[in-house]
């Protein structure tokens, strides 16, 4: 009963989505847009495989992901670190939460061009601008996590002979990790985006400078293909870390 | 219905011999299923039949899960029966209306409404002119007895508060039949016993119909004209004993009465028993 | 009166922004940069630039666009978000395309809706439109669906339709949640605004940005730079004053924006 509720609710879901392409085809075949501006679905699915087995696009799609990965990476380490720094003293508190205030609702994107005149045009400028980007969110959530840890399950731990070091590692943290996930996702997500759209600005590789290449030459479907690759590595990446989440969360209700 | 045999049915009197009053609502084999997990299904309710007579303070007694508050519920209109029927004044209920008013457990107060706001929604909502239901509205709060808070916000108030200004805001509009769903539940005791009180002074001036769901022994008998049994999986009424103690009724003299005493042991005996014949099943 | 706790916790951010510059000024000044200039060289560009009538016009003309897709997106997407939030079935019906939609970077969609459209406000517009829609919608679906079924039973006792319910239970109990979407939003907006216009190049403030970076105007940079992070700044803070006032009534939040999505 209830897994025929899901089918259902499945069909429902994917109507939407049959209805867009379905839409799109009505609008090639029907002439109302020409397939220079507009390729139909099917051309540009194919083309998506043709490329994806590619060597020359394999090769954008890996300096993608070197970005993304790195910028993520450092973004995770900085984020939870501070987060939890921020929670479990009230003097690093007192600095950071001020400074988190005034950059947290900055654009980081208007960084990019500075971040450019100082680290230059390859890999550094681009890292750093996913790890500027998905920092805050990993950070906030680490620093909410952290910082609305039952204190009684505090109290328990040091009943129990805990150290307070000991405790920031053996209790805070695991206690905020639903929390931490949550900012994880959040920043992966924006990490694909924001790796993207640096590529688009100023790149010479990657899957943003692919797209860019096909604008220049009005290669329509050559525009789309990068585009669906991106939000597909989205969305593998968020499903990654959607089944990590639920492995380290196995204990807590409803992760 | 079945009603299960008990040494203490000396007290399950014929309604005929209270003075006679009219059915409000009719609750006519109702039953109610309830999908659990994927193939298992759950009886809420298996043919429940009861009458309420207009005026009568009636209390749904039972433990935990026996599916009191899903009776309620469907008298509200709220959840609707998965067969039989219930019937205010004899019309079929199909839906929540203005004819019965709910105060529930968790309170559901309106958060971005002050506490006269609250009160006042139901009024306005009936067309009553803003002056007339803030007047209105105003008598209910000092009724409740909460003069002075009209303006303060459901956060800054407590438990036993909030309840008192649901309780209010429910009276504003005026039900015929008020359904309270373990209304004093979340209350710690001290809160509770004086809501009993200050509820049992509101209801003594105009006698509105109460249906009145509650896991308390003391509570029933204290508040009740009847007191309906339930029993759990399925849920079915267990028994309907009429509580003949004269009203209006004082706590402090209530406690020290042997009668209220007996109502009390006899139905907390009544329900170890179907414990124990459930345990041993 | 203010007190002295209070005082500290108001400027705070400012002695922030003070620190951060400083921290800026002693780096550029360590590094000795050409392309770097220092944080006061910086600030001396800003009065230029706002002073120069076309780049003002352009970057007016940006916010106007960005507050048109800002707008638009919060009235279509808080109904929906509501809509979905107390309907299985419309949920059902559109979480699906949401979550394909959400990681595609909607800046990225100027070239393509650029040559279906062209250049003009339309097409700027509506990719401001789709940058904003999506957290708006999510936290609108997220609030609609947190609000207690007990308090719509209650205001369906006392007669409210089932639009009435949404209108005027389900959205005002949404709204603190609703709202930090919109904050979310707004700042998205900006980031969209921005991002776009590097990418077309055409005009607005993140042209000026670029063109001042291909000449080598190095001082115009970092002012560009510092003139859109206080709007960022400034946006987000009065849209904080805005929502602390129409939800004085809810549960004290976190303070600080959460969501990124």
């Amino acid at each position: 009963m209830t897994s025929r509720l899901i089918s259902a609710n499945l069909l429902l879901g994917l109507a939407p989505i049959a209805l867009v392409i379905a839409a799109w085809q009505g609008l090639v075949s029907f002439g109302f847009a020409p397939a220079t501006l507009l390729p139909p679905p099917g051309y540009v699915f194919s083309r998506l495989l043709q490329q994806l087995v590619s060597w020359t696009f394999q090769q954008e799609i890996a300096a993608t992901l070197v970005r993304l990965f790195a910028g993520f990476a450092i973004a995770v380490v900085l984020g939870v670190s501070i987060g939890i720094a921020a929670a479990a003293n009230p003097a690093i508190n007192a600095v950071v939460r001020p400074i988190v205030r005034v950059l947290a609702p900055l654009p980081k994107v208007a960084l990019y061009p500075a971040l450019l005149l100082l680290l230059g045009f390859g890999h550094g400028s681009k890292i750093a601008l996913v790890t500027a980007d998905a920092l805050f969110p990993i950070l906030l959530s680490t620093y909410y996590g952290a910082s609305t840890v039952e204190q009684k399950l505090i109290w328990s731990a040091m009943a129990a002979g805990t150290s307070r070091y000991e405790i920031l590692f053996r209790v805070i943290l695991p206690a905020a990790m639903p929390s931490i996930l949550t900012g994880c996702r959040i920043g992966l997500v924006i990490s694909c985006i924001v790796v993207f759209l640096a590529e688009m600005i100023t790149s010479t590789d990657g899957l943003g400078h692919a797209l860019v290449t096909a604008a220049r030459t009005f290669q329509a479907v050559d525009m789309f293909v990068p585009l669906i690759t991106i939000s597909l590595l989205g969305l593998i990446l968020n499903a990654l870390l959607g089944a990590v989440r639920s492995y380290l969360l196995r204990g807590f209700p409803e992760a | 219905m079945k009603v299960v045999p008990s040494r203490s049915s000396e007290w399950v009197k014929p309604v005929a011999s209270q003075k006679p009053a009219s059915a409000i609502i009719e609750i006519d084999r109702v039953s109610q299923v309830f999908q659990t997990s994927a193939r298992k299904d759950h009886l809420a309710l298996s043919d429940i039949s009861l009458t309420i007579e207009e005026g009568a303070f009636v209390s749904i007694l039972g433990p935990s899960g026996c599916g009191k508050s899903t009776l309620l519920y469907i008298v509200g209109g709220f959840v609707s029966p998965t067969s039989g029927a219930a019937r205010i004044k004899g019309q079929a209920i199909t839906g929540p209306g203005p004819d019965r008013g709910p105060v529930f457990q968790e309170f559901a107060l309106f958060p971005w409404k002050t506490v006269l706001g609250n009160v006042m929604y139901g009024p306005r909502q009936q067309g009553v002119r803003a002056s007339e239901a803030d007047a209105l509205s105003r008598s209910l709060i000092e009724m409740v007895g909460l003069k002075g808070y009209e303006n303060f916000y459901p956060k800054e108030l407590s438990g036993g508060m909030k309840q008192r200004v649901a309780l209010a805001r429910t009276l504003a509009y005026h039900p015929e039949v008020l359904l309270m769903d373990e209304p004093f539940g979340a209350l710690d005791a001290h809160t509770r016993t004086r809501l009993q009180n200050d509820l049992l002074n509101i209801w003594e001036r105009d006698r509105k119909t109460v249906l009145f769901v509650t896991h308390s022994v003391d509570e029933a008998v204290f508040l009740s004209d009847k007191v309906v049994m339930m029993s759990k999986s399925p849920g079915r009424i267990r028994q309907v004993i009429d509580i003949d103690l004269p009203r209006p009724r004082r706590r402090s003299e209530l406690l020290l009465d042997p009668r209220y005493q007996k109502y009390v042991v006899d139905i907390e005996r009544m329900f170890d028993e179907s414990d124990e014949a459930g345990s041993a099943t | 009166m203010i007190s002295p706790t209070a005082l500290t916790r108001r400027a705070a951010p400012v002695l922030a922004c003070i620190g951060l510059l400083a921290v800026w000024q002693v780096a550029s000044l360590v590094l000795k940069n050409d392309s770097f200039p220092t944080a006061i060289e910086a600030i001396r560009a800003v009065p230029d630039i706002l002073g120069d009538k076309e780049a003002l016009i352009n970057i007016l003309a940006s916010l106007r666009r960005m507050a048109m897709g800002f707008g638009v997106a919060v009235l279509f997407s808080i109904p929906l978000g509501l809509l979905m939030g107390r309907s299985r079935a419309v949920a059902a019906f559109f979480n699906p395309l949401l979550m394909v939609i959400y990681p595609v970077p909607k800046a990225a969609l100027m070239p393509i809706i650029m040559l279906w459209l062209g250049v003009g406000d339309v097409t700027k517009t509506l990719v401001i439109f789709l940058g904003v829609s999506l957290p708006v919608i999510y936290h609108s679906f997220e609030g609609a669906k947190a609000v207690e079924e007990k308090m719509l039973w209650s205001g369906a006792a006392m007669g409210l339709s089932p639009l009435q319910r949404l209108v005027r239970i389900v959205l005002p109990a949404a709204l603190p949640e609703i709202l930090t979407g919109c904050r979310t939003g707004l700042v998205l907006a900006l980031i969209t605004m921005i991002t776009s216009e590097m990418i077309a190049r055409q005009s607005g403030a993140g042209n000026i940005l670029f063109n001042a970076l291909d000449m080598g105007q190095y001082d115009t940079v970092f002012a560009m730079i510092i003139i859109v992070g206080a709007m960022g700044i400034c946006l987000d803070a009065i849209f904080e004053r805005i929502r602390a006032r129409l939800v004085r009534w809810s549960e004290p939040q976190f303070d600080m924006p959460l969501s990124f999505s």
